[in-house]
């Protein structure tokens, strides 16, 4: 993307609670842009390992959920600060990163998917059956901020700026990454395993690497999530349909591209909340149907995401303007 | 010598894809790997690149033993390899594909950029360079495998069939192409079925039948070897007319 299109691009952003503002559901549209953000930061982290490095795992909800978990945690049992417990799930979800990677790594293609499915769900149903974590019921954060340093705001427009924020550092790891040995070592893993080793990439170590910086930032998501929500539990943080929404989301703006997860975002959940909308509390089952259709779509019409749709017509126009020129 | 292959055996199952094959390649050669189809010729490359462990067996590379390392540390101590099909990245530029070779010696990107424009200016490639890898064809992509190989600065190239399903021209243009990379110091061991091109090309020719090395010499002394024939044509033939150019 050119310069001019960032500045425009982050002028909407911050923009966008203000310009709502005087609009009739201004708080309902503040809300969505919040939760926009909250998709595309949850996205962007899983683009890291199942984009740019190819590992398509299912398994992200456990990296969400132990970063939605722990500030609700040592809030609930010790009183202190939710926001002190978001490096400590960080720090969980690299311990888990770590010990889950070793073994699953071993295996390629759909059975590293498979296998992180199962080690998800294993937690899910671990968690739900323990009561320090509050088992089945879940936990809850604080009702009424006692501070500031609760984060505990009645309006959506401090979480909106707070995840902006957040997915603004994101995407410039990202892109940081895309130009460096990491990503086009990544890429090249993404692309051929075989051929990356007979490159000299490291290509346990550099799975590894990709892992690590994908669930850390999962699991940062995950805390957005229990910091504005105030309210986790085994479903919401660390049910598979988590881990769907962040493939999904990536998927349909273009996995392993910089801006394909935000872009996916921006059209899935106002989609989202449309049928919430519309068919109120049986809407719910419907976000799997839209799941379900997106993915038979992108499967179908366009792996490689809107995005990549894009550079094709791009490409294509441009190649038919250099023919009329040639013939001209 | 720079690679020497000890008794090297693969087995699947009951199959001895390569069983005992004793290879030793010189600094600066140009060896000629030939042999019928089975023969074992890919396997045994896969063995010495560290895709596949030998069921029995040493290989040293450069005195080091590399039997158990991985494929990646074989890259890094000098070893590259190009694949029989090729495995090029198809959604990568011609660029990106060959700074990912590049960034082996030069972990930062600028450097590995130049790295790899120069590698792209002497395997040909500079006008796609912008281009996805799955725009090309078979010829073109048989380049950009050599021409990432080379970026990383290998010391012992391996080249499984880089020539094949070639037109003649390009054949001529890839002779060139091997010649040239010869003249940068490195060692080339080449699989492949032209004879036109191992004649050319070659110093020295190994013949692989069974999994075994049952002829070495120079092209002329290989082709005209009685063993060889035999595992080519079978028994009772004579001297079998040149391999045919496609």
């Amino acid at each position: 993307m050119t310069r001019r299109g960032w500045v425009v691009l982050a002028a909407a952003l911050l923009a966008y609670p203000w310009a709502v503002a005087g609009s009739d559901g201004a708080a309902f549209l503040q809300d969505m842009g919040a939760l926009v953000l909250l998709a595309a930061i949850g996205a962007s982290a899983w683009n890291i390992l199942g984009g740019y490095a190819g590992q398509i795992s299912v398994g992200h909800a456990m990296f969400f959920g132990a970063g939605a978990y722990v500030p609700l945690l040592v809030y609930q049992h010790w009183q202190a600060p939710p926001l002190l417990g978001v490096p400590l799930g960080v720090a969980a979800s690299l311990g888990i990163a770590l010990i889950v990677g070793h073994p699953t790594f071993r295996l390629a293609g759909h059975y590293f998917s498979m296998a992180t499915i199962a080690v998800a769900e294993l937690v899910r149903i671990m968690v739900g059956n323990w009561d320090f974590l509050g088992a089945a019921i879940g936990l809850q954060g604080p009702a009424t901020g006692r501070g500031w340093y609760d984060l505990t705001f009645r309006s959506a427009v401090p979480y909106y700026y707070i995840f902006l924020a957040v997915l603004a550092l994101l995407l410039a790891v990202t892109a940081q990454m895309q130009r460096s040995r990491l990503g086009y070592y990544l890429h090249a893993i993404g692309a051929g395993e075989r051929a990356a080793r007979s490159l000299g990439v490291p290509v346990r170590r550099y799975k590894l690497y990709a892992l690590l910086l994908s669930a850390g930032f999962t699991s940062l998501a995950g805390s957005l999530y229990a910091l504005k929500t105030g309210f986790v539990d085994p479903d919401s943080g660390l049910g598979i349909l988590v881990s769907v929404q962040m493939i999904i989301t990536a998927a349909l703006g273009g996995a392993g591209t910089l801006l394909g997860p935000l872009l996916g975002a921006a059209i899935l959940v106002p989609l989202q909340t449309a049928t919430n909308t519309w068919f109120g509390g049986g809407g719910s089952g419907l976000t799997y149907v839209i799941y379900g259709g997106v993915i038979v779509l992108i499967a179908r019409f366009e792996p490689g995401g809107l995005l990549e749709l894009w550079h094709r017509r791009a490409a294509a126009r441009l190649a038919r303007r250099g023919r009329v020129r040639h013939a001209a | 010598m720079l690679l020497s292959a000890e008794k090297v055996a693969k087995h699947f199952g009951s199959f001895r894809a390569v069983a005992g094959a004793d290879v030793a390649v010189a600094a600066g050669e140009i060896v000629g790997l030939i042999g019928p189809n089975g023969a074992g010729k890919s396997t045994f490359f896969n063995c010495i690149a560290g895709d596949v462990a030998p069921t029995s067996g040493r290989i040293l590379f450069d005195g080091v033993d590399v039997t158990g390392a991985p494929a990646e540390t074989r890259a890094r101590l000098g070893i590259g390899r190009t694949f029989q099909v090729p495995t090029t990245f198809e959604d990568m530029t011609i660029l990106d594909n060959v700074m990912v070779g590049a960034f082996l010696r030069h972990p930062r990107r600028g450097e590995a950029r130049d790295r790899a424009l120069e590698v792209i200016e002497m395997t040909g490639l500079k006008e796609q360079a912008g281009q996805r890898a799955r725009s090309l064809g078979t010829p073109g992509r048989k380049r950009l495998e050599i021409a990432r190989v080379l970026a990383a600065r290998p010391r012992l190239m391996l080249l499984d069939e880089a020539l094949a399903g070639l037109t003649p021209s390009e054949v001529r243009r890839a002779i060139e192409l091997v010649r040239a990379i010869h003249a940068q110091g490195i060692t080339l061991v080449i699989v492949e079925h032209i004879m036109e091109v191992i004649l050319t090309l070659a110093e020295r020719v190994l013949v692989f039948n069974q999994g075994h090395v049952i002829a070495s010499g120079t092209p002329r002394q290989v082709v005209d070897d009685p063993a060889v024939i035999e595992a080519y044509l079978g028994r009772g033939h004579g001297r079998p007319r040149r391999a045919r150019t496609p």
